[in-house]
């Protein structure tokens, strides 16, 4: 057998996985959507910490449907990356590096010091796609006596997460709080 | 009304930047293979979008005067290989496996499906072992059947280079492999 022969005998057959392209193809046109369109420039904007933030993007994006403005992304010479912004509607949210402003990442504090809330149009199919996605349930599905249908989740090092969607509208006179709410 | 060129399609998503999914369109299935033959279809599926958001990045640089992207997109795919060496040692590696079972089951001499089981593995370590220039020519060539003035757009080479690059490689494995005289070359 000659050597080129050889060689083409190693060459297989790839297949690529069914729903590759149509992934690929809705992935390159958020990608693209990402960095033509403006940054959204909420007047708040909160900072979570992490160790490792290109772990914690690949997940936000996967799990909760946050979509990463790359053209924010700051990186250095080995790949770490040491702030992102994600966006989900008009909210902004960035990632930096545990430790720097002050910071702790849950994973490290052991606990949270705080929970961000975001609004989706349908919590429940939200809650199948984080479970799908390995995240952790902290609260499950439930209605709110304000109107809202929540849960709560845990991303990779620890940080809170509440989704809401307002299913109805409650009066206020009709609110009832007790403390043992989550 | 025929179809636009891939440098059209480049030039219109400047100003159109969702004109460029006419390009994934085009390529994306191609890419995905030849990725997916170097590391397997689930990496291959990660390296196919990277491949293409870079493209998209660099999409002012295509140069106009090429009909075609595609050697412009193996070249970016190619520069993204290179952090998987070892997924792609490993998979040459289970390839010479299974082509040395299909030579066993093929053939009625066990002394050929002798020496493919004892070949098949040699040539796979050594195409691993190849410098990483000469690697990326030759598979481009001898798998993804590109000619050499495409190897040589893919790797921004001179053909010169690329011709010379191809037959350093394949001295290597013959060398490796103990075989003389001059292999058969592809004619195009």
């Amino acid at each position: 057998m000659k050597t080129m022969d050889a060689l083409s005998k190693l060459r297989r057959n790839a297949a690529f996985a069914p729903g590759a392209l149509d992934r690929g193809k809705a992935k390159l046109m958020a990608e693209i959507e990402s960095q033509t369109a403006p940054l959204p420039r909420p007047t708040v904007v909160p900072q979570l910490p992490y160790h490792d933030v290109r772990a914690a993007l690949e997940f936000l994006e996967r799990a909760f449907g946050f979509r990463e403005l790359t053209s924010s992304r700051v990186e250095d010479e080995h790949g770490v990356v040491g702030h992102a912004m994600v966006a989900f509607g008009d909210g902004l949210i960035g990632l930096g590096q545990h430790g720097g402003h002050g910071t702790s990442s849950p994973k490290s504090l052991g606990g949270e010091s705080e929970y961000v809330s975001v609004y989706v149009p349908d919590v429940d199919a939200h809650y199948r796609r984080a479970l799908a996605a390995g995240a952790r349930i902290a609260n499950g599905l439930r209605d709110q006596f304000w109107g809202d249908r929540t849960y709560e989740a845990l991303d990779l090092e620890g940080h809170r997460w509440r989704f809401h969607q307002r299913v109805r509208e409650v009066p206020r006179a009709e609110w009832k709080w007790s403390p043992s709410d989550d | 009304m025929s179809s636009p060129s891939d440098a059209d399609l480049i030039g219109r998503s400047l100003a159109e930047p969702e004109a460029f999914g006419g390009i994934y369109d085009r390529h994306a299935p191609l890419l995905l293979r030849f990725l997916g033959r170097r590391v397997g279809a689930e990496t291959a599926e990660v390296l196919a979008h990277e491949a293409f958001r870079i493209a998209f990045e660099r999409r002012k640089s295509f140069d106009s005067s090429r009909s075609s992207a595609l050697p412009w997109l193996y070249g970016i795919a190619s520069n993204l290989l290179r952090k998987h060496r070892r997924a792609e040692a490993r998979r040459l590696r289970a390839s010479a496996r299974m082509a040395a079972g299909n030579e066993a089951a093929d053939r009625r001499s066990s002394a050929a499906a002798l020496h493919a089981r004892v070949l098949l593995p040699r040539v796979a370590d050594a195409v691993a072992a190849l410098p990483e220039p000469e690697r990326e020519a030759l598979l481009l060539y001898a798998w993804e059947e590109l000619s050499y003035e495409s190897v040589a757009e893919a790797l921004q080479l001179p053909i010169g280079t690329v011709r010379s690059r191809l037959s350093r490689a394949r001295a290597r494995l013959r060398e490796l492999l103990g075989e003389t005289g001059k292999g058969r070359t592809r004619s195009r």
